[in-house]
């Protein structure tokens, strides 16, 4: 017995201890923006994922992009998974962060406090097979195993959107399921074991048709009807209001960026080559692959919102594009009085 | 038994009120954090949903099927062991290898080897229990003074039998404590194999829950879960493991 009450001591004592020290690093953070005054500029928390689709943030980061356009700016660079990047944000330890539209849109319904500060662009997403008898989602039987990186991922959703266009029924293919990370799955895929195929996205789509029995039976476009953004950028609240200059910065820094990698991307394959640990060739051509579209822009914000919400990922679609979209992203889509503007248009899809 | 309830009832609720004080106390953003009030709500839904339940009787069937795998491989391992030297050293060996590897970490060759199914969740869960398992087991076997050995000896026994009639009871203790480790390391290798691939559609378990709880961003989900685990392991560290004791090792008078 006072054994266990030694123990429910010690764990007690342990959980105070973790309280309080949740308690100083609150009134850290506070002292620190007291004296922003005194330190040379504010200080940026960025997360990224692996993947070409973020080139745009790695070329804002290499070329120190942010520092140029706030002088004195401490940025912080983090790569993490696309759910710690989230629960970071919302604990406050990151202020902007990148993530598929998916993700963005459950923690939005969720109520996180953020909104897009930048899109990134369109990559092309595919589902490929090693499997000569498919050819499309019909021939899938109950054995045949669809990869994708999880369950309500963007991978997943297209494919649920291909279902319902292709079968009738969104959830039809959900049971051939299963989720699996992008290496792993393409080290399946290209061994032909223990999956069927796989909807995937650059560069593990590349190096998947290098192989010579891979071949596309669904693309991402073709499902999602019409051309969508695979990435965005929320900003948090806290972030956006209380570091005006800091994130226009990154705005202009991250629009340089995308603008660099449209019209040199020679120059930033030579850059980004050693992070990717690829030949500089390969990540020129990857950059440049047809489909492949680097842009600030948002597309088919609305298109997934409502797919989402009729497939019960999400309660709500945005009313506005204002609520899901900070100042400079609303400006880029435009309001046109009395319809839709293109680009307005471009946020919906294309069932017809 | 009374007692045994009276304290863990003192330990919950005091956790309870922890979590509640620090829920309450704003400290934390609620999405990652949520009430108690509302993990519990959580909970019962999951539970009338029978989804919980679902997925709990899908992972204690992963986990059982693992042990017993596990189980029949220490005692005919561990019973060779005793019998030859050299198969000793060897097992040794491997025992020091093996144990520290994270069953996570050879998932991809799971993968290559079983394909994405339950057969590799199971081999990471044998991988996860066996070699601590044997572990005990061997340590356990060691420790029998010669002299009950010799008195088997003397009544004629030998080989597995000797093993069996002699040595088991004997080390008893030690197979317990063996297969009490193996059940907590089972859970914790079922959790994280899942959670790095689960089976989407109907067959999938805990760690698969949690992992869709949390992409959903359903914490107060994550933590049901969470309370599904603990209640197995409540039920089966008193029930199960208690009986067991009681009619064992209490009974034969190696343990108070």
């Amino acid at each position: 017995m006072t054994k266990k009450i030694n123990k429910l001591v010690a764990i007690m004592a342990l959980s105070a201890l973790l309280l309080s020290a949740g308690c100083s690093a609150k009134t850290g953070e506070k002292t620190e923006k007291n004296s922003a005054v005194d330190v040379p500029g504010p200080k940026i928390r960025i997360a990224i994922q692996y993947g070409l689709g973020y080139a745009p943030v790695q070329i804002v980061q290499e070329k120190k992009l942010i520092e140029k356009y706030l002088p004195g700016a401490q940025v912080e660079w983090k790569q993490m998974g696309g759910e710690v990047i989230r629960e970071a944000m919302i604990s406050g330890n990151v202020d902007i962060g990148f993530m598929g539209q998916g993700p963005f849109f459950i923690a939005w319904d969720k109520g996180a406090d953020w909104k897009i500060a930048t899109a990134l662009g369109s990559s092309p997403l595919g589902l490929q097979t090693y499997r000569k008898d498919i050819k499309s989602l019909q021939d899938f039987k109950k054995d045949d195993k669809i990869a994708t990186p999880y369950s309500g991922s963007i991978q997943h959703i297209l494919l649920a959107m291909a279902a319902e266009k292709e079968l009738g029924d969104p959830k039809a293919m959900d049971n051939n399921m299963i989720s699996m990370q992008h290496p792993d799955a393409a080290t399946a895929l290209i061994s032909e074991r223990a999956i069927a195929a796989h909807f995937t996205s650059p560069p593990y789509l590349y190096e998947e048709l290098s192989s010579p029995n891979i071949h596309q039976i669904l693309d991402g476009e073709e499902a999602f009807g019409g051309e969508f953004g695979f990435l965005v950028g929320p900003a948090t609240r806290k972030f956006h209001d209380n570091n005006p200059a800091a994130y226009a910065a990154f705005v202009m820094a991250i629009n340089e960026a995308v603008t660099f990698i449209n019209n040199n991307p020679q120059e930033a394959a030579r850059i980004l080559a050693p992070s990717f640990k690829l030949p500089e060739d390969k990540v020129e051509k990857y950059l440049t692959w047809p489909g492949t579209n680097y842009t600030t822009t948002p597309y088919g914000l609305m298109g997934f919102a409502e797919f989402m919400k009729k497939a019960g990922y999400i309660s709500k679609v945005p009313a506005d594009f204002d609520q899901i979209c900070w100042e400079n992203v609303s400006a880029n889509i435009g309001k046109k009085s009395g319809g839709k503007s293109p680009v307005e248009k471009a946020q919906y899809r294309n069932t017809k | 038994m009374i007692e045994i309830i009276k304290k863990r009832a003192i330990f919950i609720i005091l956790i309870i009120a922890l979590w509640e004080t620090a829920a309450r106390s704003g400290i934390f953003p609620p999405l990652l954090f949520p009430s108690t009030a509302i993990i519990g709500k959580t909970f019962i839904d999951g539970v009338m949903r029978g989804e919980l339940i679902n997925n709990a009787g899908f992972s204690i069937y992963l986990i059982i099927a693992g042990l017993v795998l596990t189980l029949l491989l220490t005692i005919a391992l561990s019973t060779l062991a005793m019998l030859s030297r050299t198969f000793d050293n060897f097992l040794d060996t491997a025992v020091a290898v093996m144990n520290p590897l994270p069953g996570i970490a050879l998932l991809p060759l799971a993968i290559l080897w079983f394909g994405t199914g339950q057969m590799s969740i199971i081999f990471i869960i044998v991988h996860a229990t066996l070699w601590p398992m044997i572990l005990n087991t061997v340590t356990g076997f060691k420790t029998v003074p010669p002299i009950y050995r010799e008195v088997g000896e003397n009544i004629g026994l030998s080989g597995s039998g000797l093993v069996l009639s002699i040595m088991v009871p004997a080390a008893f203790p030690y197979l317990l404590a063996g297969l009490k480790i193996g059940w907590s390391r089972a859970w914790r290798a079922l959790i994280a194999a899942e959670m790095v691939f689960g089976t989407a559609g109907v067959n999938g378990g805990l760690g698969w829950y949690i992992y869709k709880q949390r992409y959903l961003m359903d914490i107060s989900g994550v933590f049901a879960a969470l309370m599904v685990i603990v209640i197995i392991g409540i039920l089966i560290e008193d029930l199960l493991f208690g009986i067991i004791e009681r009619r064992t090792i209490k009974r034969w008078g190696m343990s108070a």
